[in-house]
């Protein structure tokens, strides 16, 4: 393919992805990725780089929208960090080893399987648009782990308390090492610990996602990055495309009603789910 | 579990709450972060293209000249040569920096307002990103 060819229809595809991953919270990675291998032909690792790139714009791109609307709760973020990053790193680190190892297929198919499992505790919670303030854990009350937010939809400011903390944390190790592993956000396994675990509103959730998985990924892609996986004539594209997608995305969001969010994550994530099973079994 | 009691609609909701100054500067180091990487970044596109005019797909599939910018000499001797690569390489790195700045911009406004569990959050989730890029990418390259 022509390269000048090449390079516009990875922004085109870029665009897409970013738009779709700032309004489900998933980063845009997790659409890039496969969409690398199948249509521009790059190795799983390289692909795998590019995620991190595709994630770290479309976070730095919605995270300053919703920072600045107060829709991502800093603190909250920033405590579950903890969590993520050196999630991030052990998976970055195992996927360079793994790569050489010939394993990256029966990953693939793990990663599936976790995604399809987030679905129907995502369906299960269809009918809540704002959770009730409930109890908070000894850990969220200590750090002040709550909030509020103006809900430009219901048109007044919506509180909200983190419940439990330590499961998030838990969650979030492993949405770390999800994230590393395979240079996705791993935005589902961050709403889902951000939604049940701590109790939060769909709307700061996801954009509580966006502004931890920019953190998440500068762990992981600092990793691949070093060891070669990131080509940035391949890249470079990808990050512009994503940005634009993931600002046209954060502007659409905060209109948006929490159920319309969620009847978006739900198809986008079970396609991709079985997407990435295919592409494990060799299928895709 | 502890139960706390749950406050009405208008109470305060945290006693704590972030300035408004620190969200603003945080979604300024984002947005300048990411408006500073793509620029370098798009430079480098556009010279990459030019300077190779006839130049397919698989030929950049095939070469990386990632690994070669990695060591700061390098890439600063490289930048003085206007090498695209280097430029590339450039804007890749404020990429990534760019959340690492948020981070630092967070640890600043939670030890500002004397909060010393979340000052030590900040500060260890700043330490694991540096040690990341600086020590761990390096030992497996």
């Amino acid at each position: 393919m022509d390269l000048a060819l090449f390079v516009l229809l990875l922004v085109l595809v870029a665009v897409l992805a970013g738009l779709v991953g700032s309004l489900t919270g998933l980063g845009g990675g997790v659409v890039m990725i496969p969409l690398l291998v199948v249509l521009f032909a790059t190795s799983i690792p390289v692909a795998i780089g590019t995620g991190f790139v595709t994630i770290l714009a479309t976070s730095s791109a919605t995270g300053a929208t919703y920072v600045r609307d107060r829709l991502s709760d800093i603190r909250i973020g920033m405590f579950l960090e903890i969590a993520t990053v050196p999630g991030a790193l052990l998976g970055a680190t195992a996927t360079v080893f793994l790569t050489h190892a010939h394993l990256a297929s029966a990953l693939l198919i793990a990663l599936g399987v976790v995604l399809l499992g987030t679905i129907p505790l995502v369906l299960s919670r269809r009918h809540v648009e704002i959770p009730a303030l409930g109890p908070q854990g000894p850990v969220a009350r200590r750090l002040g782990l709550s909030g509020e937010y103006y809900d430009h939809f219901l048109q007044r400011d919506v509180p909200y308390r983190a419940a439990r903390a330590r499961p998030a944390l838990a969650v979030m190790f492993s949405a770390g090492v999800v994230s590393g592993m395979f240079g996705i956000g791993a935005g589902a396994l961050k709403v889902l610990a951000l939604e049940r675990s701590m109790n939060l509103p769909m709307k700061v959730s996801t954009a509580t996602s966006n502004f931890m998985i920019g953190v998440t990924a500068a762990a992981g892609a600092g990793v691949m990055l070093s060891a070669g996986y990131v080509n940035p004539i391949v890249a470079a594209p990808v990050a512009i495309g994503t940005a634009l997608g993931a600002f046209l995305g954060s502007q659409v969001l905060p209109a948006l009603r929490n159920r319309t969010v969620r009847t978006i994550y739900v198809p986008v994530v079970l396609a991709l789910a079985i997407e990435v099973i295919l592409r494990g079994l060799g299928i895709a | 579990m502890t139960t706390a009691p749950v406050p009405g609609p208008s109470s305060p909701p945290n006693s704590h709450p972030l300035p408004a100054e620190a969200y603003e500067r945080m979604a300024l180091v984002l947005r300048l972060g990411l408006g500073v990487a793509l620029g370098i970044l798009g430079i480098g596109v556009v010279a990459y293209l030019l300077q190779n005019p006839g130049a397919s797909s698989s030929d950049v599939l095939s070469h990386n000249p990632i690994l070669t910018y990695l060591h700061l000499s390098e890439l600063v001797s490289g930048l003085a040569a206007g090498s695209v690569g280097a430029v590339l390489t450039l804007g890749l790195i404020v990429l990534v920096a760019t959340p690492i700045a948020r981070v630092a911009s967070g640890l600043y406004y939670f030890q500002r307002g004397r909060e010393r569990a979340m000052t030590g959050i900040a500060f260890i989730v700043l330490v694991l990103l540096l040690l990341g890029i600086l020590v761990i990418g390096p030992l497996i390259r």
